[in-house]
């Protein structure tokens, strides 16, 4: 259990200690990395909450949706349209969707702890 | 379950590398930013500094164009000066040459008088001998007709010179000379000729008085300056 949180706490710390300057346009496919990299990170919780986690599914959408959004918003920015919205639009949207998910079900857990407790074992 | 947690470490890791990059390079943006905003109101200030150089850089070729207008119209006037002055200098030339004091030369005519054959048979001598009237009526003739310089034996006559009978020679301006006498002149040299041969003039006279009277014309007289300053 503690090996993630070394691993974020590693992975923070490299990020601060990185001073590698990129030009403004980049810096805007970034965040849209981030943005992806969170909603993975919270489907992936869903999906574990849910029992429907899959490690193959949850690593390759991790990376594969990084990329994708950054590579969109590369797109847009060079044919002039703004279609790092789109993704900031759909990865916001599922965010809140399974945020809300995730939400309910701890909910459920805390108010039937027996119930959950069988469906989790 | 340990590769699990492996595998969940390294996305832990990419995330939490992303979300600080990002971080660091937001603060980074938002430094550039206040820097930028001052360099804006640099630059603004940078902008009105070269607005009042490029002002005062037209008046001051507005400066220049006035001064250049002005010299031009002072060379203008210098112009005009000079050629007042150079006109000037051919007048005085002119009048030089008018007064004796510069050698002069040009077309003309050379009147020799000589005294005529003396016959003792014939009564007095002076009636045969060249008189100071004959030389003034021919120099007069001479000046009437547009004479511009007249020189007798290479003597030049000014103004204020004078002609004096002093027995058998002809003393002028102090210097004498005997017979015969050459009355150089410079001027038209056909008219001079016309106006000493007019009928019942000059000529006629002369010959009447017994003197030998030779006239001839040439192209080019030159006459020597005076040399004294002339009483």
């Amino acid at each position: 259990m503690w090996l993630p949180v070394l691993g974020l706490l590693i992975g923070l710390t490299l990020g601060l200690l990185t001073d590698i300057q990129i030009p403004d346009q980049y810096a805007n496919y970034l965040s849209i990395a981030v943005l992806a990299a969170l909603d993975t990170l919270i489907g992936g919780i869903r999906a574990n909450l849910q029992n429907t986690y899959d490690e193959k599914v949850f690593v390759s959408g991790f990376f594969f949706n990084i990329i994708l959004a950054a590579s969109l918003s590369f797109l847009g920015d060079h044919l002039g349209v703004d279609l790092y919205l789109a993704a900031v639009f759909a990865f916001g949207v599922r965010l809140f969707q399974n945020i809300a998910v995730i939400r309910r079900i701890l909910l459920n857990k805390w108010s039937f702890p027996q119930k959950n407790k069988k469906i989790d074992e | 379950m340990k590769t699990r947690h492996v595998v969940l470490s390294l996305v832990f890791l990419v995330l939490g590398y992303l979300i600080a990059f990002s971080y660091e390079l937001t603060k980074g943006d938002q430094e550039k930013i206040n820097f930028n905003s001052r360099e804006w109101e640099r630059s603004i200030q940078l902008r009105n500094q070269l607005n009042e150089l490029e002002e005062s850089n037209r008046k001051l070729q507005n400066d220049l164009f006035e001064k250049q207008g002005k010299l031009l119209d002072i060379e203008d006037s210098i112009t005009d000066e000079q050629q007042i002055y150079s006109n000037l200098a051919n007048e005085a030339e002119e009048l030089r040459m008018h007064l004796g004091k510069v050698k002069v030369s040009g077309e003309g005519v050379i009147v020799t008088l000589n005294d005529g054959l003396y016959d003792p048979a014939n009564g007095d001598i002076n009636n045969f001998m060249v008189h100071e009237h004959h030389v003034f009526n021919v120099i007069n003739e001479l000046y009437i007709s547009g004479a511009e310089a007249v020189a007798i034996n290479g003597q030049r006559l000014t103004k204020n010179s004078y002609i004096v009978c002093n027995g058998p020679v002809i003393s002028v301006d102090g210097n004498q000379f005997p017979a015969p006498f050459v009355i150089s002149a410079i001027g038209n040299k056909d008219t001079l000729e016309k106006a000493l041969n007019i009928q019942g003039g000059v000529k006629d006279q002369l010959v009447n008085d017994n003197i030998i009277f030779q006239l001839e014309k040439k192209d080019v007289i030159e006459m020597d300056p005076v040399l004294s300053t002339g009483t």
